[in-house]
């Protein structure tokens, strides 16, 4: 199976790889999915993750009109008004994206963070967006799969961001409900109000090799606490010894590993209904 | 309430209150509620969280479950409660509890007022995120009335751990925040000396939350501050709390649960009013895409 539903769209690259040192050719790395020969998973935007998660021409996006608002009249140290705007002119559409696609000819709802947009930041559009997509996967019983990338809710929206996470959540419970599979892929980085809300809810949590993956950053851990931190703290690997997640998978193995959940999940029971 | 001197008071000066270092904690009103409070320990799994109270008591003759983070009022009481600031345990007690008040029918009140969940190399070690998530999705499930206050500080998702309720109040000096000030003022301005600045841009006041839609209502604390009459504060929450839960108790479980569920989905309902934030009800087949039929 390919790794890719289509070909991936170029993405900003460093002129070396920050795991060990070679020179990046940019074509290359484009068709092994942003996987360097070393290991190292380089940060792909929601653009790359909707090329390579959904057949090529499937992806059917949703409520992309939704539009933030600046309700606090955000001022200092930048306008909240002029944030989005300079995002949108850079062709962002906030920090989550939601829409109907197939992956290996499954239907599914996908619904994609991109860092890009304020560090992909949970905001009122990203949990309106999230939550609509979960309760038609739930009406539909169509598997939900969720791309995770941010960090963590939007300051600029204040109370009303951190009350996606209720929101959000309770969506996610009538998922459950509705037994219907949800798949989440956590990746670098993954922190704050969204694996405290639905990103670690999943029937299976999937991390991306190296991702860093918590509650709290590190910075603000060894500020409050003085701990010294392992190597590796946080890291998918850590998540995975820990019992958070329930696999660290390849990103050129996760179309495949996905389709094969897809199967498992789906597939009808015999002599009991 | 307009035109009285409190509100004169700066964004700061609320913060200052609502973390003042005499305000009544959580026992403090439990005990006063309910003055045969049995407290309960533990999350059946490994530890009991000291930064999280827990137990039953007797409240206007029902027995009602009562949650409440709890600060310390001195430095060794501090210490052993953590500064309020729960560990994973502490949500896996609380579900515990909602879920045996859940069995038994019986009606459950938190108090909330922690600075945050603790921020800690354990902490993540075992899984904060995922049990402040599942307790946030597990209230949406525990079918008897729940109302939740801050009674202090209301910080970020540990508090929202312990907040999912049916109704929710603030007393007047507390706060509710997605992060603290000095969060927030690290995290936009890269220095959390900037906390003032960034307290008054976040709008954390109870003023500002009942405006946004945010909790029900505010409770009007005694002049000058909880803290200069604990017996004053507590009869003004308590006759609060019941007014609220009254209502709730009545009304049928697959109704309650529902509107649980909506209190929480139409709570950004002003944005939701703006002409350009999309359709509100979905067009039917609109998509004609596989996954929707
Ligand atoms: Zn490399």
């Amino acid at each position: 199976m390919a790794a890719s539903g289509g070909r991936l769209p170029p993405i900003a690259l460093t002129t070396n790889c920050p795991s060990c040192g070679v020179g990046l050719v940019p074509e290359t790395l484009r068709d092994q999915c942003y996987v360097c020969d070393c290991g190292h998973h380089f940060r792909m935007h929601g653009d790359a993750w909707i090329a390579l998660l959904a057949d090529a021409g499937s992806w059917h996006e949703r409520w992309a009109d939704i539009r933030p608002h600046d309700l606090l009249e955000w001022k200092v140290p930048k306008a909240y008004q002029e944030t989005i705007d300079q995002a949108r002119a850079e062709g962002l559409n906030e920090a989550v994206r939601v829409g109907t696609a197939t992956l290996a000819g499954h239907p599914i709802w996908l619904a994609v963070f991109d860092f890009r947009f304020v560090g992909g930041s949970l905001s009122i559009v990203a949990g309106e967006r999230l939550t609509r997509s979960l309760e038609q996967a739930a009406a539909a019983r169509t598997p939900y799969v969720l791309l995770a990338a941010s960090g963590g809710a939007r300051m600029q929206e204040g109370i009303l961001a951190l009350m996606q996470m209720a929101k959000i959540n309770a969506a996610v419970g009538r998922l459950h409900q509705a037994a219907t599979p949800y798949f989440s892929i956590l990746t670098d980085p993954t922190y704050g109000g969204v694996p405290a809300s639905l990103a670690l809810l999943a029937d299976v949590n999937i991390a991306e090799p190296g991702a860093a993956i918590g509650f709290t950053g590190p910075r603000v851990i060894r500020q409050s606490t003085y701990a010294d931190l392992p190597s590796g703290f946080q890291s998918a690997e850590f998540q995975l010894r820990c019992g958070q997640v329930d696999m660290v998978v390849a990103r050129t193995e996760l179309r495949a590993r996905l389709a094969h959940l897809i199967e498992l999940y789906l597939r009808p029971l015999r002599g009991r209904r | 309430m307009p035109g009285r001197p409190r509100d004169t008071l700066s964004v700061w000066q609320v913060v200052e209150l609502a973390r003042h270092p005499d305000r009544p904690y959580a026992l403090d009103y439990i005990r006063r509620m309910a003055p045969d409070f049995v407290e309960l320990h533990g999350d059946r799994v490994s530890h009991d969280d000291p930064a999280l109270v827990a137990g039953l008591g007797t409240w206007r003759d029902m027995t009602v479950v009562f949650f409440g983070q709890q600060k310390g009022r001195n430095l060794a009481e501090r210490v052993s409660r953590n500064w309020a600031m729960m560990h994973p345990e502490g949500y896996r007690k609380a579900m515990r509890l909602a879920r045996q008040a859940a069995k038994f029918g019986f009606p459950i009140v938190s108090l909330v007022d922690t600075p945050g969940a603790f921020p800690g190399a354990g902490a993540e070690e075992r899984g904060i995120a995922l049990a402040i998530g599942q307790a946030i999705m597990g209230w949406f499930e525990i079918p008897v009335p729940v109302v939740a206050a801050v009674i202090g500080e209301g910080g970020s998702g540990g508090a929202l751990g312990m907040a999912v309720a049916d109704r929710v109040l603030m007393l007047e000096n507390s706060i509710y925040s997605v992060a603290s000030p000095e969060a927030a003022a690290s995290i936009v301005w890269r220095d959390n000396a900037r906390k003032v600045e960034a307290a008054a841009q976040l709008q954390i006041t109870s003023r500002d939350l009942l405006a946004m839609g945010v909790v029900e209502e505010v409770v009007p604390e005694p002049e000058g501050g909880a803290h200069l009459d604990h017996e004053a504060a507590a009869r003004a929450l308590e006759a609060v709390l019941w007014r609220h839960l009254e209502q709730l108790l009545p009304i049928p479980t697959a109704e309650l649960l529902q509107h649980r569920y909506e209190r929480f989905r139409y709570i950004d309902s002003l944005l939701q009013a703006a002409p350009d934030f999309g359709p509100k009800v979905e067009p039917r087949g609109a998509a004609g895409n596989p996954a929707e039929r």
